[in-house]
């Protein structure tokens, strides 16, 4: 993907929002994970150069993003998570004036407006007022002027925020027709999971400002720790010291379910073993898919 | 609503960097403001005094053919360079210029904030004087046709009806000040509109400052001045000021007994501060802390 960052700090004010981030991006489509304030958005800003880092560096297409932040921007298309449209216009002049402003000539992002606005499926309303438009029709036409200079590489922020399932579904298969099929690097941003997992390969993960883990999707979900969900009778207190002092990890769910992450080597025996030690009754003992969820969890911490 | 009935397809062109990249702006923003409601109207009337202006010019050259009408002809129309200055510093031109740039400045950086769309300018390779200039000269477009084109014209025609350059040699430095004071006024017009535009979201709040702060300026300056019985306190009028600077830029007499330097002072320092204050509040993000 050509993103190469070494060691970036970034601080609003006395908050640390970003600490020690290294990445080394080549992969089509990368997701970034992380909850809420694990600094995602504050990443791609830097990527695009509208905040400076306060210590590291990095490039963007080959570009430094503290120095040629106008050629990043040149060759990067940027969808933001914030609900934004100019007033006064129509989808086609939007789409177009930004096109212009990527470094098009009028004519060209003209007739470039109109293909994109098809693609993203806004063919019928592209000479309505934008101020009409619905929350999904917003998203689509985010979408389409990032994509109106044809850029090599697309950061989206939040892409399916306030979106109905039906509008979810189809911007993430237009992400995914572009990220598979169009020779368009993507990066996008979401703490949607099942989103990241649809449309990505290859995840990094934030957590407060740091990056908590990166690597293939299938890899990370490959079984590193065996996930359990039990649901047990008893004073769980001694319990649940005893697992965690055998390295495990454990999650309260609903309906008094409880993950349980075993580390590798670990047979579920112990389980049963403590629980026989703590006069525990085990109701319930599946062996559970781990998914990207399971791993996000447990890579971002459970409360 | 299907999607994807056109395949995305690769643009072959070249992206380019333009010479004038804060264009599509400018264009954009004469466009919309020539869709507001009664613009026209009070564009079309702030060229009143220019036709005026210029039906003078013409009168003055032809004052025999009016003769009948006039007792004292040569007393009638001077064309001189106080005949440009009270063009440029009429109490009625200074409004409808305060009336366009409420109708074409209020919106123009509010109106981005209200939308979040700041971030849309900045994720393209335009600096931030560029997405100013661009702002900016929308209300030197309005401005120059008001200011500089009807007085260059008025100068032309001059010589043209004169049929001679007598008018020329005898002011040479008539078309700078002409250009110079149409410069001054609509830079600082431009300036005052873009930082009373960047400090609300609410375009209407914001039309409301550009008329009050301009006239509650000489509302004061009238009161201190009747009280205290002392003109200095022309330096409080936004108006007073810049007639001063008129008067100053034509070489004539000071409308008010204050030194134009501190006119000159008053704008520019102005000036200086909205620009620096702009340059801190547009960007990409809002961080909110």
């Amino acid at each position: 993907m050509s993103i190469e960052i070494k060691d970036i700090h970034f601080n609003y004010g006395k908050i640390k929002a970003l600490s020690g981030i290294d990445i080394n991006l080549e992969e089509d489509a990368v997701g970034l994970l992380g909850p809420n304030g694990a600094g995602k958005s504050t990443l791609l800003r830097i990527l695009l150069g509208f905040l400076t880092p306060n210590k590291g560096e990095g490039k963007v297409l080959g570009y430094d993003i503290k120095l040629q932040q106008m050629r990043v921007r040149r060759y990067v298309g940027y969808m933001p998570e914030d609900d934004c449209f100019i007033p006064g216009m129509d989808a086609v002049s939007f789409t177009s004036y930004l096109g212009e402003l990527s470094g098009m000539p009028r004519q060209e992002a003209m007739k470039r407006a109109h293909e994109v606005l098809f693609y993203v499926g806004l063919e019928e309303g592209r000479y309505r007022q934008l101020e009409t438009y619905s929350v999904g029709m917003k998203q689509r036409l985010k979408l389409a002027q990032a994509l109106v200079h044809d850029p090599k590489l697309l950061f989206l922020d939040e892409p399916t925020s306030s979106l109905d399932p039906q509008g979810r579904k189809e911007i993430l298969e237009l992400i995914k027709d572009i990220s598979s099929k169009k020779d368009i690097q993507v990066l996008i941003s979401s703490h949607l999971l099942s989103d990241i997992e649809f449309i990505c390969s290859y995840v990094l993960i934030l957590n407060k400002g740091q990056l908590a883990a990166q690597g293939e999707i299938s890899k990370l979900k490959e079984i590193k720790y065996s996930l359990y969900e039990i649901k047990i009778k008893g004073d769980a207190q001694g319990f649940f010291q005893k697992l965690k002092r055998i390295g495990c990890e454990i999650e309260n769910k609903e309906d008094k379910l409880l993950k349980v992450y075993m580390p590798p080597g670990k047979s579920p025996q112990e389980i049963f073993r403590i629980a026989l030690e703590e006069k525990i009754q085990i109701r319930h003992f599946i062996k559970s898919q781990t998914s990207l969820e399971d791993f996000f969890a447990k890579v971002v911490g459970v409360d | 609503m299907t999607i994807r009935e056109k395949g995305y397809s690769h643009w072959d062109g070249e992206l380019s960097e333009k010479k004038f990249p804060w264009w599509p702006i400018t264009r954009f923003g004469i466009k919309l403001t020539f869709k507001k409601k009664f613009f026209k109207i009070f564009f079309f009337s702030s060229l009143i005094p220019a036709l005026v202006y210029l039906a003078g010019v013409y009168i003055s050259e032809r004052l025999e053919d009016f003769h009948f009408m006039i007792r004292k002809p040569e007393q009638f129309i001077q064309i001189n360079p106080g005949y440009f200055k009270s063009y440029f510093t009429g109490d009625f031109l200074l409004f409808m210029m305060v009336m366009i740039i409420v109708f074409c400045g209020a919106g123009l950086i509010s109106d981005d904030i209200k939308h979040n769309s700041l971030q849309l300018y900045f994720s393209r390779p335009l600096k931030k004087s560029q997405y100013l200039l661009g702002k900016a000269s929308v209300i030197f477009f309005f401005l120059f046709l008001v200011t500089l084109v009807p007085g260059l014209i008025i100068f032309i025609m001059k010589l043209i009806f004169s049929g001679s350059f007598k008018f020329f040699i005898s002011y040479p430095w008539l078309p700078l000040s002409i250009i110079g004071y149409s410069l001054l006024l609509t830079g600082f017009f431009s300036i005052y509109a873009l930082f009373l535009s960047s400090l609300s979201k609410n375009s209407r709040y914001v039309a409301i400052l550009i008329f009050s702060i301009y006239f509650f300026s000489n509302i004061l300056y009238e009161i201190f001045s009747e009280v205290f019985k002392n003109q200095h306190f022309a330096l409080l009028s936004l108006k007073a000021n810049l007639q001063q600077l008129g008067a100053a830029f034509f070489n004539q007499n000071l409308p008010y007994k204050t030194s134009w330097y501190f006119s000159f002072l008053i704008i520019f320092s102005f000036s200086m501060l909205a620009v620096i204050y702009l340059k801190k509040k547009v960007k990409g993000v809002v961080i909110i802390k």
